[in-house]
C-alpha cells in the first residue's frame, strides 16, 4: 500500500513535528528570503529540540538560520544561505566559518532539478550549469558522490553534469490555503516548493486558511499540490511571520532587522532572542503576541493590501 | 531636442543609468536582487518600455512600479503574466536559452569575468563565507549577455577569484568551451562607479571600454588587482539628464533604499 491517504490530516504544529520530524532527518525547507518561510513549524522543531538535521532547499533564509542558531543542524545542502538586503544569515555564516556545520553548495536550478528527479522517482538528472565552476571542485566530507560529468549519449560533443535526486525525509512549507485532507493552494510566486513537496517522503504544511474540499474540486485547475503528497495540515494564521505571505500580510522589516542584529552579535544577545521568542513561548500565537499581536499583524495586512 | 545633462549626481546613480543603457526593449532580462533591479526597472521606465523581466522566484513578466527589496519581495509578482515556480524561470527560460541578459553581482570579480559569491580563503577552512550561488551559476552558464554591477574596489577585483561560483571565461578565450559550457562566448559587461569593462572574446579578458566622467585610467588601475587593456575606441560614460535622474530618484527608488542623493543636492 502506498503512503497516500485521504484521511483528515489537520493537527497542531506540536503534533505534526512530533509525528514527522526525527533526529537526523533531511528537512526540505519551503519559502524564500522574506517570503513564506515556515517560521511557525521551525519554532516548533526548535522547541522539540530535533537534532542532527540536514536542511535542504534553494534559498535557505531566516528559518534555516534559527535552526542553525539553535545548534540543531549538521549540514545545509542548498543554492544559497542569506537574507538579501537584510544581510547574511549570520548564524549560518558563523557555523561554517567555525567549522561547526557542513555545507554542500549547488545552485538554485540544480537543487530544484534534484527535487524534480525526486518527485518523478528517477535517480538523477542532468543540468547544464556547474561546468567550469568550483562548485564541482569541493564537496562536504559526508557527501558520498556529489555529481558526475558525462557526454550526452546522443551527442558526444556535449557535456552535462548529472546530479542525484533529492527526496527529503520531511518538508515544512507555509501556504495560503489547504483543505483538511491536504490539497494545497500556493498563491503568488511558488519558488521551488511544488517540486520540493512532491519529492518529499512526508510534508507538513501550515496554512493561513483551511478551506472546504469543494474549493479545490470547483477550481481544480488551480490546485498547486493534490493531497497525495501532504501528511499534516496545521492551521496557523501568520505562520510565516516575520516573513510575508502573498495576499495576506507583508514581511516585518523591524522584526527581521532585530533578529539580524541579535544573530550578528551572537552570544548572550542571541540566546536572549531565542529564549524570549521561541523557548518561552508555548505556541506560535504566544510569539505573535510578543511581537505586537493584533496591532502588528493588522499593520502588515494593510501593507499587503496596498501592494495588491 | 537637446539633452539637458546634469552634473548633480553621484557616481552610483550614473553607474545604474549606464547599466540600463545596455538593455533594449526587445530583451528578456532575468533580474537579480539589488542594483540590477534598479537598473532594469529604470530601463523599463525610460528607453526600453517593452523589456520583458523574469525573476528566479517564479515571476514572469511583472510590471514593477518601483525597485523591490528582494527577488522574493511580495511585490515581485505584480501584474505578471504568470507567477510560477523557480524551475519555470531558471529551467524553462534560462537553461532553455530564452533569456538574453542576466544580471549578476558578487564579492569578487576577476579579469576573466569569473564571479565569487561563496568563499574567501580555502573552502575547506574558509575565512569568510558569503551566501553562495543562488541562481547565479545557472545564469552565468546559460545567458548570452552577462551584466555585472559593482562598486569598484581593489579587493573586489582581484586578478583571480578565490572560488569560481559563476563562470566567466574561466582561464582564457576557450575556457568555457573546454569546460563544456554550451554558451561558449557570452558577452560580459562590468559596470562600476569608475568605469565600464567588457570582455574581449578573443582573449577571454576584461578590457576597459569607458571611463566615468572625471575618472582616469590610473584611477581604475589603482583600484583593480589587474590591468585591463584600454580599448582604442574607449570613451566616456554619457552624463545623466535631469529627466533621467528625476525618474531614478522619484519613481524607481523613491524610498532611497538603494541610492543616496547627492549631499546638498
Amino acid at each position: 500500500m502506498s503512503k497516500v491517504s485521504k484521511e483528515i490530516k489537520v493537527m497542531t504544529a506540536q503534533e505534526a513535528v512530533k509525528k514527522f520530524v526525527f533526529d537526523g532527518a533531511v528537512i526540505g525547507m519551503g519559502g524564500q528570503n522574506v517570503s513564506r518561510c515556515a517560521v511557525a513549524l521551525t519554532h516548533e522543531i526548535i522547541r522539540q529540540g530535533k537534532k542532527d538535521l540536514t536542511l535542504t532547499g534553494c534559498n535557505l533564509s531566516i528559518h534555516m538560520d534559527l535552526m542553525v542558531g539553535a545548534g540543531l543542524v549538521k549540514k545545509c545542502e542548498s543554492g544559497l544561505g542569506g537574507l538579501g538586503r537584510f544581510g547574511a544569515t549570520f548564524q549560518f555564516k558563523r557555523a561554517i566559518e567555525e567549522k561547526r556545520m557542513e555545507t554542500e553548495d549547488f545552485d538554485h536550478l540544480t537543487m530544484v532539478s534534484r527535487f524534480l528527479a525526486g518527485e518523478m522517482g528517477i535517480p538523477f538528472i542532468p543540468v547544464r550549469g556547474l561546468l567550469g565552476s568550483d562548485i564541482l571542485n569541493y564537496q562536504a566530507a559526508s557527501t558520498k558522490k556529489k555529481f558526475e560529468t558525462i557526454s550526452n549519449p546522443w551527442n558526444q560533443q556535449e557535456k552535462v553534469v548529472l546530479v542525484p535526486a533529492m527526496q527529503p525525509d520531511v518538508s515544512i512549507v507555509h501556504v495560503q490555503k489547504a483543505d483538511e485532507i491536504g490539497n494545497v493552494l500556493i498563491q503568488g510566486i511558488a519558488s521551488h516548493e511544488p517540486e520540493l513537496i512532491r519529492a518529499s517522503r512526508a510534508t507538513i504544511v501550515s496554512c493561513e486558511e483551511i478551506v472546504p474540499i469543494k474549493f479545490f474540486r470547483s477550481h481544480s485547475d488551480s490546485t498547486t499540490i493534490p493531497y497525495h503528497y501532504v501528511d499534516a495540515v496545521v492551521h496557523q494564521q501568520y505562520g510565516a511571520y516575520p516573513t510575508a505571505t502573498y495576499g495576506y500580510y507583508s514581511f516585518d522589516a523591524d522584526h527581521i532587522n532585530y533578529y539580524q542584529q541579535c544573530a550578528r552579535v551572537g552570544g548572550e544577545e542571541y540566546k536572549r532572542y531565542m529564549n524570549e521568542y521561541i523557548y518561552e513561548c508555548e505556541t506560535f500565537d504566544d510569539f505573535l503576541e510578543k511581537c505586537g499581536g493584533i496591532k502588528k499583524v493588522t499593520h502588515l495586512e494593510r501593507e499587503m493590501l496596498r501592494l495588491m | 531636442m537637446e539633452k539637458q545633462y546634469s552634473e548633480n549626481y553621484i557616481r552610483e546613480e550614473l553607474m545604474v543609468i549606464e547599466a540600463s543603457r545596455f538593455i533594449k526593449s526587445t530583451d528578456t532580462v532575468i533580474l537579480g536582487t539589488g542594483l540590477p533591479m534598479v537598473a532594469a526597472i529604470f530601463a523599463q521606465k525610460t528607453h526600453a518600455p517593452d523589456v520583458n523581466f523574469v525573476v528566479e522566484s517564479g515571476s514572469i513578466d511583472p510590471i514593477l512600479p518601483f525597485a523591490p527589496l528582494t527577488v522574493a519581495d511580495p511585490i515581485i509578482g505584480n501584474k505578471a503574466v504568470k507567477t510560477g515556480s523557480l524551475r519555470e524561470v531558471l529551467g524553462c527560460l534560462v537553461q532553455r536559452g530564452l533569456v538574453d541578459i542576466g544580471f549578476l553581482g558578487g564579492a569578487e570579480i576577476d579579469r576573466f569575468g569569473n564571479i565569487n559569491s561563496t568563499y574567501i580563503g580555502d573552502p575547506r577552512s574558509p575565512k569568510v563565507r558569503f551566501p553562495g550561488s543562488g541562481g547565479a551559476n545557472c545564469i552565468a552558464s546559460c545567458v548570452p549577455k552577462i551584466m555585472i554591477i559593482s562598486l569598484h574596489e581593489k579587493r573586489r577585483f582581484p586578478a583571480r577569484v578565490q572560488f569560481i561560483t559563476s563562470p566567466g571565461y574561466i582561464d582564457g578565450p576557450d575556457g568555457r568551451k573546454k569546460a563544456g559550457l554550451r554558451m561558449a562566448k557570452p558577452d560580459i559587461i562590468v559596470i562600476t562607479d569608475l568605469c565600464v569593462m567588457q570582455i574581449n572574446p578573443g582573449t577571454g579578458m576584461l578590457e576597459l571600454a569607458k571611463l566615468m566622467p572625471e575618472v582616469t585610467r590610473d584611477d581604475v588601475y589603482n583600484n583593480t588587482g589587474f590591468e585591463p587593456r584600454q580599448r582604442k575606441e574607449s570613451g566616456l560614460v554619457e552624463l545623466p539628464t535631469e529627466g533621467e535622474l528625476a525618474i531614478l530618484r522619484n519613481e524607481v527608488d523613491p524610498n532611497h533604499i538603494y541610492l543616496k542623493e547627492p549631499s546638498g543636492g
